[in-house]
């Protein structure tokens, strides 16, 4: 508290010192080729130390001393100009040729700064590159997009959570997904709903067409200011607002789309299925002849294998509902029939937006409906957003920016259920879809989930209102204070309903109710400082505090026994067997402060600390500071190199700063009992052991980096390197449960991410009538775990694990060695080292990581004669991909009747056959229904991620119509990949697991589609 | 303007100065489902603790499931076979789980999470009456020591293996652990068959000393106790015991037998002769989709997954109007196209005996005729009580080996027959009554997490 008081004194003692005046000039200084305004110029009255730098709307106002005759606009890249006052008092500028992206204006926590000045790395994302794609939420529109953000959605279901991993993952029990801050305020972005589904992507209830800009807070430096939140990286999404002195404008984008999956598998077909079934019987039938097995006691091996041919032809009867599995007829696609024929999408949304001197605004209507390629998974969302600001005085501002949208999604079961669609595949291929009356056959393998398919039901809905209200008051020219109030309340509701008919019902039909509702509060008070230091000093300095408090309450009820399936809430319940209610707060207290001075341009410095409370720890631990700094050098500047014709820009920078994680839900320095619920006997009992010294876990994050224009800045670009170390990692540590519990939450250990980001941009032709540029990101990025002091955690499903001296995520498992060409039998390494037979022998190791080296994006854009063209490419390098299904689905059939995947055709027939898949076998086919590295692959891929071809009217038809522009476009996404996964190598079932990557269970894969659009603007 | 600019001026300086300070306070947030151990401060806190417990043995890691299930499968010589999809219930028929198995390991988490949760209950005796004082000991013990017998029986060798002092058990934990610095009392080795043997003896002793002869419904009395006991003694082979046991709660009178075999499962409430049953209703259970006795035991059509068929062919022998031997039903499941059920688990909410009246009887005879005494009846009378409500023919005379035989056709697929099996040495098909996977591995979690333990032979 003290800090903060002492700091406002400071503030206001600064503001008292004031030059002495004479005349004042104002203007506006615009760029050349848009006319658009140039933020950060330099302003400097010739022979003296009188200046300024514009604002971000380009203007200025300069005290001009009585000796001043001329001023002079100077800014990197540009051309400096001389102007004579004389009598002006306005005096407007226009510069030529330079690198616009220098004076791009960045938004960076609590306020915003030139590209040029900054120290932090902080990459920026513009709405075009957001906009009009088919995506559900804006991650996937800017996946490969920037280095050193890697964005996983985990399959080709929507609406689905979305993995994002700022510079590596930087915890293991801890959430590291980023912050996500809209227009100032945190946002909630975990998923609400029910948490025996696939979590949802909270961040789907924004509308990416209403995002002006992106902002990636990356290193310490940027980050630092948003504190004990920000270990993960912060984004930062800035909505579109109105400009001052903009005629208002309408904007109308509609699109259509189709899609269909990236990739089907391929199964057998009933041939095949029952040809490799009768192999099956026969192995069967001559080892347990052989190894005189007492479960199978037979007087002949013929009498043997006849016994395992009549089963499995028994269960080919079964399947074929009787018919005479050799002459069948046809052969039933499961694969194909959990797709859909084609998904459609239809986004449509209008806006206008303009600004008088007094007030700016935006406003937007959005529609969007979306389907996956997957049956039954719909997504819609409609809603609005108003952003609105108005300056009552030339002192105070005041305005609100709202969102209020409706998210609706249609949902099919986690992968692990037999109801969900992508486990159709296990059927066999001799069961037909429909019986003898035309139903859909029901009589399958396993249950059908597209019988249950037409009774069931579950639907989420999302009402969401986002939004803020913010007071900007100028209490002097140089100090300035800014109040933001702001909310996010999110109501869901899930629906699900099972018929009384569905197999999962078992003829009592079901149905659940979830509500759930989330509210967050948030305000920012600070005040920025900004005095007028001369045109060789420029400096600001912003300090204030942040509250943030959410409450977040449950409602769900359970019931069965429906009469029917007309009524689908529980009314219709006879029964109801679950309900209860749940609430939960949290808040976090911060105080914050950050200076930046720049001397002469060049020289470039930054300092900030933010400090944080937060409910989630103890009293013994509750505050921690966050300290970052960082300096920058624009070479470019000094003299030797300030007219190089080949170098136009080079800037050197360096942060290093702390920064902090907190993820770990509520209540985990506690000790806790739950309450019980033994039939009409309410009891407590022990549930979770509490440690009062957890506190947060901290990285420190190192970042040089450098940022250069050559050649007139036609080749741009930025390369940083990172090192990140994070301790007091909070670890879910497992205790024994002899203690009676299951873990606790410590401070142990240390990860490390270092690494390279490398982003390019080349003017490749710039002539009037055709443009050329080329984008290009790479990243790298090394994860270990240094140390956990031995502990092992593991993901849910126990494939993966934290292991020292490994990246996080490493596969652990037996290693698979081949096949024994002699004896058909699979072989795993085992304790010595030697490949055996004996899968109980074999030895779990690290044989693969799903954590990739080389991430990036690679992009073209042509233009000219109205045409635009886009090719966008993204790559993933060095990450394995583990196909959990294939313990059913490429096992040889050792589970029973699964179908089987193609590989299986090159199954081990004979002595010495020389072959990767093991002999056929239900019985003695050892590890076949294990994990083991045989079903690891090469992750590796490189995507054509979209393609898109677009016309604009030329300007003499577009006057005819009376509208300022109009662009149809068609664009496609996902057309071509290449990888060694025999699937789709974008999936990840359990997407947003720290430790878990890379599985492919039953994962349904990305979409392939094609779009068709229209953009007007009147 | 001016008063405006002050109005704004003063709003800050109010934010700042009144605003702030405050939310420092809004750090303090108490959980909003749970509690903290400081807030159990009176006797029915306590009695709630006590009653938790409960709900851990209803756990389908414990007698919900589990406790009665796994032994079902690792004693099966046929007479059951389970065809569902989870491979780790298959394993255990098949004597082939693994050392990394969630089901011993959710047992053993279960367990002791309901030792924990009474041990904290006997620490916090000092906030109970005088009056309610020894009857909530005695109860928390009950619970203690039932659970120690399942753990000890499923982790350790069996006491009739003899070495009972050198063969591991499990580790005895009797102190509660509720704060940080109780953790390290958790980090210890197995102890020894006999030590967790008397443990459990003093608990049951206690138990059956200081219960009521009633509580209420669901909750352990001091008959509840005497049963346990009664298990107890005749795995330590100390038949004499186990007759008094056993004869305790006969003689009391308490319970009956159910009128027809039929009403003994089942049942909403318990029946008449449950001595100690886990209650279960629509709404608290040990799981319907996939948890539960009845939900691998029960046919499809009566809401369960149908998993575990009977071979009629294999079942224990029965004279052809003993209902015992019809107690069975045809039906199908998720992976059963046809097959029969056993009626025991037949129907979902309903109460699950953990023991009832009627082994009382068959352990009274079978000790007596071992012990060569007659404590309560003679042991022929026994018998044919039981075989009598089953209309089973009633026999002329009886002997230990006969008893046995009769307890394998009452209590199939209760859960008993490993047991007993084991205290009889008695090789469960090819496997002998000591064999390695017989007794289940130590969870490799614990191992990894817990040095001081040691694995299992044979894992």
């Amino acid at each position: 508290m003290l800090r903060f008081y002492s700091l406002m004194g400071m503030l206001l003692f600064l503001c008292t010192m004031s030059y002495a005046q004479s005349k004042q000039i104002s203007g506006r200084v615009t760029d050349q080729k848009d006319g658009s305004s140039l933020p950060g110029v330099t302003v400097k009255v010739k022979g003296t130390n009188a200046g300024t730098v514009t604002t971000p709307d380009g203007t200025y106002k300069l005290d001009v001393p009585a000796e001043g005759t001329s001023i002079i606009f100077s800014f990197v890249g540009y051309s400096d100009q001389e102007i004579v006052i004389g009598n002006q008092k306005t005096i407007n500028v226009i510069l030529s040729t330079g690198n616009k992206d220098l004076s791009e204006v960045v938004v960076v926590g609590y306020g915003t700064q030139n590209k040029r000045d900054l120290t932090g790395a902080v990459s920026k994302i513009s709405a075009k590159e957001i906009e009009n794609q088919p995506v559900v939420s804006f991650e996937s529109a800017i996946q490969g997009k920037t280095p050193g953000v890697v964005i996983e959605s985990g399959s080709g279901k929507v609406g689905q959570g979305i993995k994002v991993r700022i510079r590596g993952t930087s915890s293991i029990s801890a959430s590291s997904q980023p912050l996500y801050v809209v227009d100032g305020m945190p946002v909630n972005s975990t998923s609400n709903t029910d948490v025996n589904n696939d979590p949802t992507n909270p961040m789907a209830d924004i509308n990416p067409n209403d995002i002006e800009s992106i902002e990636v807070l990356k290193d310490a430096s940027a980050a630092a200011i948003y504190g004990a939140r920000a270990s993960n990286g912060v984004i930062l999404i800035t909505t579109k607002k109105g400009k001052s002195g903009e005629k208002t404008r309408l904007e109308l984008n509609a699109n259509a789309g189709w899609g269909k999956p990236t990739q089907k598998r391929g199964f057998l077909n009933a041939k095949e299925y029952v040809t490799l079934l009768e192999e099956r019987a026969v192995n069967d039938g001559k080892t347990a002849f052989a190894t005189k097995d007492p479960r199978f006691p037979f007087p002949t091996e013929a009498a043997s294998i006849a016994y395992f041919k009549k089963r499995v032809e028994d269960e080919f009867t079964s399947l074929t509902l009787g018919k005479d599995f050799n002459n069948l007829g046809y052969s039933t696609n499961w694969e194909d029939a959990s797709f859909r024929n084609t998904a459609h999408s239809q986004q449509l949304d209008l806006s206008a937006t303009g600004g008088t001197d007094k007030t700016k605004f935006y406003v937007s209507g959005f529609y969007n409906n979306q389907e996956a390629v997957v049956i039954n998974n719909k997504f819609v969302r409609y809603g609005g957003r108003l952003n609105l600001e108005h300056a009552a005085t030339d002192k105070v501002s005041f305005g609100m920016n709202v969102n209020v949208s409706r998210s609706q999604l249609d949902r099919i079961s986690n992968d692990n259920t037999f109801s969900t669609p992508s486990q159709l595949v296990a059927q066999s291929p001799l069961s037909p879809l429909y019986d003898s009356t035309g139903a859909i056959n029901n009589n399958t393998l396993y249950p059908n989930g597209l019988f249950d398919a037409q009774f069931n039901s579950n639907r989420q809905v999302t009402f969401r209102t986002l939004g803020n209200v913010f007071l900007n008051y100028k209490i002097l020219p140089t100090l300035s204070f800014r109040s933001e109030l702001g909310a996010d309340i999110s109501s869901l509701t899930e629906d699900q309903f099972i018929g009384v008919q569905s197999s999962d019902a078992f003829g009592k039909g079901g149905g659940l109710s979830n509500y759930t509702q989330d509210v967050a509060l948030n305000t920012n008070n600070y005040f920025t400082f900004t005095p007028n230091l001369g045109a060789d000093h420029l400096f600001s300095a912003t300090a204030g505090m942040s509250y943030l408090q959410d409450d977040f309450s449950t409602t769900q009820v359970s019931g069965e026994l429906f009469p029917s399936d007309i009524i689908k809430k529980l009314v219709a319940a006879a029964s109801i067997t679950f309900g209860n209610s749940t609430a939960q707060r949290y808040t976090f207290l911060s105080y914050f402060g950050r200076a930046n001075y720049a001397y002469k341009g060049k020289y470039l410095a930054s300092v900030s600390l933010r400090g944080d409370g937060s409910s989630r720890f103890g009293p013994n631990k509750r505050y921690g500071a966050f300290p970052a700094g960082s300096l920058g050098w624009v070479a470019s500047e000094e003299g030797f190199l300030k007219d190089n014709k080949t170098l136009n820009f080079l800037k050197f920078r360096v942060s290093y700063g702390t920064t902090g994680n907190a993820e770990i839900g509520e209540n985990r320095y506690l000790t806790l009992l739950e309450p019980t619920a033994y039939p009409l006997l309410p009891g407590y009992r022990p549930r979770q052991m509490g440690n009062p010294d957890l506190k947060w876990e901290k990285t420190k994050q190192f970042d040089v980096g450098l940022e250069f224009g050559l050649f007139n800045n036609r080749l741009s670009g930025e390369v940083d390197y990172y090192n990140k170390q994070t301790s007091d990692l909070l670890l879910q540590a497992n205790l024994p449960y002899t203690t009676g519990y299951d873990f606790q939450y410590l401070n142990i250990g240390n990860m490390e991410n270092k690494g390279v980001e490398i982003m390019l941009n080349s003017v490749n032709i710039d002539t009037r009538h055709f443009k050329w540029n080329t984008s290009l990101n790479l990243a790298y990025n090394k994860n270990r775990v240094k140390d956990i002091k031995g502990q092992i955690i593991e993901s849910t499903s126990g494939e993966q694990r934290a292991v020292e001296g490994q990246p996080i995520g490493v596969f652990y498992m037996a290693k698979f060695a081949g096949v024994d060409p002699q004896t058909g039998n699979a072989l795993y390494i085992d304790g010595s080292g030697k490949p055996n037979a004996d899968f109980s022998q074999a030895e779990r190791m690290v044989v693969g990581k799903s954590t990739p080296d080389w991430t990036g994006g690679f992009t073209n854009t042509f233009s000219g004669y109205g045409f635009d063209l886009s090719v966008f490419f993204s790559f993933v390098q060095g990450n394995d991909i583990y196909n959990r299904a294939a313990i059913y689905q490429d096992n040889g059939f050792a589970s029973g009747y699964d179908n089987q995947l193609r590989d299986v055709l090159n199954r081990w027939q004979k002595p010495g056959d020389i072959t990767n898949v093991p002999r056929l076998s239900r019985y003695y086919s050892d590890g076949a229904s294990d994990n083991s590295s045989r079903w690891l692959f090469d992750g590796s891929y490189i995507r054509l991620k979209s393609l898109t071809l677009g016309y604009s009217l030329p300007k003499s038809v577009i006057n005819t119509l009376k509208i300022s522009g109009l662009r149809v476009y068609v664009a496609g996404y996902n057309l071509w990949t290449k990888t060694k996964y025999n699937g789709d190598p974008e999936i990840n079932s359990d997407v947003m697991g720290n430790i878990a990557g890379g599985i492919d269970y039953y994962t349904v894969p990305q979409a392939k589609q094609i779009t068709l659009g229209l953009n007007v603007k009147f | 303007m001016k008063s405006y600019k002050r109005y704004i001026t003063l709003c800050l300086l109010a934010v700042s100065a009144v605003g702030l300070p405050a939310c420092n306070k809004k750090l303090e947030v108490a959980p909003g489902s749970y509690i903290v151990p400081d807030q159990v401060k009176t006797e029915s806190d306590v009695r709630a603790e006590l009653l938790g417990a409960y709900s851990n043995l209803q756990h389908y890691d414990a007698y919900g499931e589990r406790a009665i299930l796994i032994p079902e499968l690792l004693s099966d010589e046929g007479e059951l076979s389970f065809e569902g999809t989870f491979l780790t219930y298959r394993q255990y028929q098949d004597k082939a789980q693994l050392k990394t198995s969630a089901i011993a390991e959710g047992i053993w988490q279960r367990g002791f999470k309901t030792i924990n949760n009474v041990n904290i209950v006997l620490s916090n005796l000092n906030l109970v009456s005088k009056d309610n004082k020894t009857a909530i000991e005695a109860e928390a013990k009950f619970v203690r020591g039932l659970m120690y017998f399942n753990l000890c029986n499923l982790f350790g060798k069996p006491y009739s293996a003899g070495a009972v002092t050198t063969n591991l058990a499990i580790p005895l934990i009797l102190d509660p652990i509720i704060a940080q610095e109780d953790l390290q009392k958790g980090y210890q080795p197995r102890a020894t068959v006999d030590a967790v043997h008397k443990q459990i003896v003093a608990d049951l002793v206690f138990a059956t000393t200081n219960l009521g002869e009633t509580n209420e419904k669901g909750r352990a009395n001091k008959y509840a106790a005497y049963a346990i006991l009664s298990r107890v003694y005749m795995a330590e082979g100390l038949y004499d015991k186990a007759a008094i046991a056993a004869n305790e709660v006969i003689k009391s009178d308490a319970f009956a037998l159910t009128s027809t075999f039929d009403k003994a499962f089942n049942n909403g409430l318990n029946s008449s002769e449950d001595i100690f049953a886990i209650q279960q209703t629509n709404q608290s259970n040990a799981g319907t989709v996939n948890n539960g006795l009845q939900t691998f035991y029960a046919g499809y059509d009566f809401g369960s997954r149908g998993d575990i068929i009977i071979d009629l062919d294999k079942i224990p022998a029965y004279e052809p109007d003993d209902v015992r031997g019809s107690f069975f039903y045809e039906n199908y499941g998720l992976a059963v196209d046809d097959g029969f059920y056993t009626g025991k688990w037949k129907e979902q909410y309903k109460v699950i005996p953990v023991v009832r009246l009627a082994e009382m009887y068959l352990t009274r005879a079978e000790s007596n005729l071992r012990a060569g005494t007659t404590v309560g009846a003679e042991p022929l009378d026994d018998i044919n009580l039981v075989r009598e409500r089953s209309h089973a023919t009633a026999l002329a005379a009886v002997t230990a080996d006969i008893a046995v035989a009769e307890r394998i056709r009452e209590l199939a697929f209760e859960g008993d027959k490993l047991w007993t099996y084991k205290r009889l040495k008695k090789s469960v098909g090819a496997f002998t009554y000591t064999d390695n996977k017989l007794v289940l591995p130590i969870p490799q979690r614990e191992t990894d997490v817990n040095t001081k333990l040691t694995q299992n032979p044979g894992y």
